[in-house]
């Protein structure tokens, strides 16, 4: 099967006052579609630069990424955000809900991104994922109004509203307690399997690493293992 | 829904947006009344000029006995009159007057004054904008007179050796209504010449012009030139729309020509500036000189010009610091929504689509802002018009061409206004928006690791 995600021989580099810290060290790697693949690695590991290099929001120094076949090396910055709006979908530890908006609103907002839906599909997709992610009765409510449970459901509602390929999620767990947390992973696995959506998230807890059917282990910049968990058999 | 979000943002701002949009309405407010002021100067200088000196357009011109001297008159004044009616579409009004340039001495004093001799029963303009002024005014011992009276009817005007001055020349006089002057000054011939006339009003002051404006009814004036009956100063056109006047001037000038008179080149100054220039030419005999209204208070125009300056001026330097204000306010809300920006570049907002964002919210707060500062100066302006305030100082009035504070609003000066802010704003926030629409996704997800 072609893999949605490939990265090949992946080199990236940052300067840092006169020194340059090498963040990947040549990675190579391949996702197939609708995987559910965690990427963890103690701090420093560069496991959110690799999440940066799928994601499209950063290049690579070195080495190919491609996305769905597409190498994101030879595409302008348009195209790359064509590519993010229409491939991919972001889930953020911190959340990054718009706060004047309301909850459906932030939902809404890469679909209109997107363009070519009336308001009433929008409004039926937004009702659907939004009772998807079990926040039906907050639909008009901003995020300040929301617990840290329920903003990153907001957050998971926003990055498959528009029925991404691939969903990002830079540790999503992070920064809730441990009940709501696995609560959020029980979502995004269901949304995994109903919808074969990719999910790729970062974290460096156990606990987290359990709920992924491929764990992918950085050290240093460079992959030190890859192998299937207990989970996916 | 970008609009929303530029909406709450905005509100978001809290204080600082408050404080901008205030100090925008506050600016835009000042402009609205100093452009109102000029205006109303400017109200005031056409009513005056077009009231006391001038029609829209003038047939004017100079007749020349000897080469060395010229007098501001005309002569075949039906012949003059009957051109220009059959010329013009869209005359409201045709009259003429006859000018002159005399000393008026009283028993207290004496001034200089420029003469107009009316026919009173065409005069219905005049008689509709002038008000007879209150003894008040300009008599210094009341003696049990009421203050609040009003003396006189320019009407009376009608009758032979007649005057109508105006409240300061009264004052510097020391007269009132039934009291006689004395006119001196040169015919054509060069002889001296005086003639003894009772006052039969004195108005309200009505500009500058009125300092030195005295009318007598055209028979005193015939009389104390050794005139005929068929000489005039000017003929006098007002138009349906004043805007016409410089393209009916130009038809006139065509059409005087082809009816055999000599017509002078446009000189855009007021006939007694020409004296000099018309005295150095050798020609003699008849000549026409046609003029807007503009150019017969061409004199009066710096006052305009002044009040144009200092508004600019003023305005220039307050709309810099409202920029500055909106553009730091702008850096401002970028750095604080460095991750929502990086966010919504994230989940795929193009760039373009960042930039209008700021930009809205810039046009947005220009447009409120202006909207409240320029309906408020406008409603004041408005107000302060409706009261009338008196102007105590001469020397104010002199300069603003009116005994009392005069306000004009022009809605789409208004509009202007309205619109030119605005788009202030935006420009003011293209830096700032640019910075935020270039700036990398990647500030979204931290880079640390």
């Amino acid at each position: 099967m072609k893999p949605i995600v490939e990265l090949m021989d992946v080199v990236k580099e940052f300067p840092l006052g006169k020194v340059t810290v090498r963040a990947l060290r040549g990675v190579s790697l391949q996702i197939g579609r609708g995987e559910f693949v965690a990427i963890a690695g103690p701090s420093g590991s560069g496991k959110t630069t690799l999440l940066n290099q799928v994601g499209c929001v950063d290049t690579p120094t070195r080495g190919t990424v491609r996305i769905d076949g597409q190498s994101t090396s030879e595409l302008a910055e348009s195209a790359l955000t064509k590519l993010r709006l229409h491939k991919l979908g972001f889930i953020f530890q911190t959340f990054n809900l718009v706060p004047v908006l309301d909850l459906a609103q932030n939902v809404e907002l890469p679909l209109l991104l997107k363009g070519g839906l009336t308001r009433g599909e929008r409004d039926r997709r937004v009702r659907e994922i939004v009772d998807q992610v079990g926040l039906t009765e907050q639909l008009g409510q901003r995020p300040n109004e929301l617990s840290g449970g329920q903003r990153q459901r907001v957050a998971i509602a926003r990055a498959l509203v528009t029925g991404p390929n691939i969903v990002l999620a830079d540790e999503p767990t992070a920064n809730l307690d441990s009940a709501t947390g696995e609560q959020i992973l029980d979502l995004m696995e269901r949304l995994n399997r109903d919808q074969e959506t990719t999910f790729i998230f970062s974290t460096h807890d156990s606990r987290v690493m359990a709920h992924a059917r491929r764990l992918v282990t950085l050290v240093d910049g460079k992959i030190s293992s890859d192998e299937a968990t207990e989970a996916a058999a | 829904m970008f609009a929303l979000m530029a909406w709450r943002n905005l509100r978001q701002g809290g204080r600082r947006t408050t404080l901008l949009g205030l100090a925008l309405a506050m600016v835009t407010g000042l402009l609205v009344l100093l452009m109102s002021l000029s205006d109303g100067v400017n109200d005031s200088m056409i009513k005056g000029a077009t009231s006391l000196a001038a029609g829209h357009v003038n047939v004017a011109g100079f007749y020349k006995a000897t080469p060395d001297e010229g007098f501001p008159m005309i002569t075949e004044t039906g012949k003059v009159k009957a051109v220009a009616q059959e010329a013009v579409a869209g005359l409201a009004t045709v009259i003429d007057r006859h000018r002159g340039w005399s000393r008026v001495v009283s028993d207290a004093g004496s001034i200089w004054a420029a003469l107009y001799g009316v026919s009173v029963e065409q005069e219905q303009r005049l008689l509709q904008t002038l008000r007879p002024a209150r003894l008040g005014d300009y008599v210094e011992d009341l003696d049990g007179l009421d203050p609040d009276a009003r003396e006189g009817d320019m009407r009376d005007l009608a009758e032979a050796d007649t005057a109508m001055l105006f409240v300061t020349q009264a004052r510097r006089l020391g007269v009132r209504v039934g009291d006689a002057l004395t006119i001196r000054t040169e015919t054509l011939r060069g002889q001296s010449n005086t003639v003894d006339v009772r006052i039969v009003a004195v108005m309200d002051d009505l500009g500058l012009m009125s300092n030195w404006s005295i009318f007598l009814p055209k028979q005193t004036i015939l009389q104390l030139y050794g005139l005929d009956d068929d000489t005039t100063g000017a003929v006098m056109l007002y138009l349906d729309d004043i805007e016409r006047a410089p393209q009916v001037m130009e038809q006139l000038r065509t059409a005087y020509a082809e009816a055999g008179f000599d017509v002078m080149e446009h000189d855009p100054r007021p006939f007694f500036a020409k004296f000099q220039t018309i005295s150095g030419q050798e020609w003699t005999g008849q000549k026409i000189d046609i003029t807007t209204w503009t150019d017969e208070v061409s004199f009066l125009v710096w006052v305009i010009t002044a009040i144009d300056s200092v508004s600019a001026l003023l305005i220039t330097i307050l709309t810099i610091i409202i920029a500055v204000g909106i553009m730091n306010a702008l850096w401002i809300a970028v750095r604080e929504r460095t991750t929502e920006i990086g966010t919504l570049r994230a989940i795929g907002m193009s760039r373009g689509r960042v930039l209008a964002m700021f930009l809205t919210e810039a046009l947005m707060l220009g447009l409120f802002g202006t909207l409240i500062g320029a309906v408020g100066g406008a409603l004041l302006a408005v107000g302060v018009d409706a009261l009338a305030i008196p102007i105590p100082s001469q020397a104010v009035q002199a300069i603003l061409m009116n005994d009392r504070l005069h306000l004009v609003v022009e809605p789409a000066e208004v509009l202007g206004v309205i619109v030119g802010f605005t788009v202030m704003c935006g420009l003011s926030a293209l830096w700032p928006a640019a910075r935020a629409a270039n700036m990398p996704p990647i500030t979204a997800i931290h880079i640390t690791e």
